[in-house]
């Protein structure tokens, strides 16, 4: 089953890693983890949103307890169907091409959305890398959105790593 | 077995080293008796029917610089006169890869297969250039033809595909199939060092050459892709055909992006039916390719079996000689030995 929980996790490094390793150690595959800067908690708390894939339930509730256990806190917790998501990397002048135009392009595809986004600056004078998480309502949605990104990326001369296994 | 060596460098020697390490035990546990009966380098050979004294000509070899130098040894006598002349079993080609000619390998084996001898290789070079003619080559000659350090090194790639998963239909194949890149792309996400830096210590390691393009540009991944896809899915590819994107626009801050997302990137070779690929891709942290350091690995998505996956060494004289001493094995079971 697909889970999605947002949990809050103090802003200093090495939180998020603490607080994947017991997902992953259970199973979960995670398929997309959004910072949500912009909800910062009154008391710094950063609330990230995870998505990942689990077994069954009782899997579930070992990383919840191994999440409490470390002291992590869950604030929301829901099981969902249907959205497809994958994850793309590009690599190139990125905001030079116009980010925007990119993400404006992707957008425009019927049930489909750019959902995440992080970006990391190359050394002066060097090619950046940015990271887009693709939402859309299923398979054939997500791939239409995949080519569309591959005809953009190779007009823009960007780099364009997919997901193995596609969508 | 009467086996003559044609190259004696990493693998001639390692191989070599096999040979006596192993003896005892061949003997013991096939019946399995390999006697070198010549060897070959680039500056002549040396020939010995009653079989070389392996321990000496290694000596010879590392002293001197070529097995010419061995006791009876002959300078500028040529790789082709021995493969036709002495009587052998079994010829290993084990000369350097050139992916456009295939030479001087291609010229090596199919000498070899006329005179009746059977052929073991590791060079990539005839086998992308001329798989199907090489195939039909040995069929025709009635002599055995087997590859399995071409792809891989030690790791037994494509006869785990050929034996033990035969009743499958194979849809896809997917490796890391070069030690060199995966060696980099590792450092770069420990280290998170730069590309350049992380290459020149490659190069000094002697992992990476000093000409690194083949590798970096996913070139030799595209070779050992084509050898899988005419191998294994019955394709007749060339090199032109894989679709191809190295990896030396990746950085540090690439490869921290997709960690985050609990992801890591890999050279992938993807070989399915009508479509050949290589690139950098998202593997998933844990997932069976997402392997460290200069190791290889590769899935098969099955029709039975769903998916396999396998990873190991994918080079060095050592390692690799696991898979050239378990071909002539397999060779001298099908003869019925
Ligand atoms: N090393 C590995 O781990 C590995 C793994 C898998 C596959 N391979 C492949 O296996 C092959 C051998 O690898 P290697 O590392 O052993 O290479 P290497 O150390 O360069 O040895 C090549 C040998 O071939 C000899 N040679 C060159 N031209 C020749 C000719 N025209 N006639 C006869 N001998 C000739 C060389 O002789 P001189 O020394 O006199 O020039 C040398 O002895 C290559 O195709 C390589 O790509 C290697």
């Amino acid at each position: 089953m697909r889970v999605k929980i947002v949990m809050e996790l103090e802003d200093v490094p090495g939180q998020l890693l603490r607080a994947l390793e017991p997902i992953s150690r259970f199973g979960g595959n995670i398929q997309s983890i959004m910072h949500q800067r912009e909800r910062k908690t009154p008391l710094g708390r950063l609330p990230v949103m995870l998505i990942f894939e689990i077994g069954d339930r009782a899997r579930l509730n070992r990383i919840l307890a191994a999440l409490r256990s470390r002291g992590i806190r869950v604030t929301q917790l829901g099981e969902r169907e249907g959205a497809v998501r994958t994850t793309v990397l590009l690599v190139g002048h990125i905001i030079h091409t116009d980010i925007r135009d990119t993400i404006d392009r992707l957008n425009a595809v019927k049930d489909v959305m750019v959902s995440d986004l992080s970006l990391a600056m190359g050394a002066p004078g060097k090619e950046s890398s940015a990271r887009m998480t693709i939402t859309a309502a299923d398979e054939k949605r997500a791939n239409l959105a995949i080519s569309k990104l591959q005809r953009i990326a190779d007009r823009k001369k960007l780099l364009m790593i997919t997901s193995l296994g596609g969508v | 077995m009467r086996v003559v060596l044609v190259g004696f460098g990493n693998l001639g020697r390692g191989l070599s080293r096999a040979f006596i390490q192993k003896a005892s035990f061949l003997h013991r546990s096939y019946g399995l008796i390999p006697r070198v009966v010549a060897a070959v380098d680039e500056f002549g050979a040396v020939v010995d029917e009653k079989g070389l004294d392996l321990a000496r000509l290694l000596e010879a070899a590392e002293k001197k610089g070529t097995v010419a130098a061995a006791k009876g040894g002959k300078r500028g006598k040529l790789a082709i006169k021995v493969i036709e002349d002495v009587e052998a079993d079994v010829v290993y080609e084990l000369t350097p890869t050139n992916i456009k000619t295939g030479e001087p390998g291609l010229t090596h084996i199919k000498r070899a297969m006329r005179a009746g001898k059977h052929v073991i290789t590791s060079n990539k070079g005839p086998l992308v250039v001329a798989f199907r003619e090489l195939d039909s080559l040995a069929k025709r000659c009635g002599v055995e033809f087997r590859y399995s350090a071409s792809v891989g090194g030690a790791v037994p790639v494509i006869e785990l595909a050929r034996k033990l998963l035969a009743g499958n239909e194979i849809r896809e194949i997917r490796g890391v199939l070069n030690g060199t890149t995966n060696y980099i792309l590792t450092r770069m996400t420990t280290e998170g060092a730069p590309f350049e830096i992380v290459l020149r210590e490659a190069q000094e390691l002697g992992i990476a050459e000093k000409d690194p393009t083949l590798d970096l540009e996913g070139i030799d991944t595209a070779c050992k892709l084509v050898i899988l896809a005419d191998s294994l899915l019955g394709m007749n590819a060339k090199l032109g055909d894989v679709r191809r994107t190295g990896i030396t626009r990746i950085g540090p801050e690439a490869i921290r992006l997709a960690q985050e997302a609990g992801q890591t990137i890999k050279l992938v070779g993807i070989a399915r039916r009508g479509s050949l690929e290589v690139g950098p891709k998202l593997v998933p942290l844990g997932h069976p390719l997402a392997v460290g350091g200069t190791l290889n690995a590769v899935t098969f998505e099955l029709d039975l079996a769903r998916e396999i996956s396998i990873a190991g060494f994918g080079a060095g004289p050592k390692e690799t000689s696991s898979s050239l001493l378990g071909d002539l094995i397999d060779i001298h079971r099908t003869l019925g030995g």
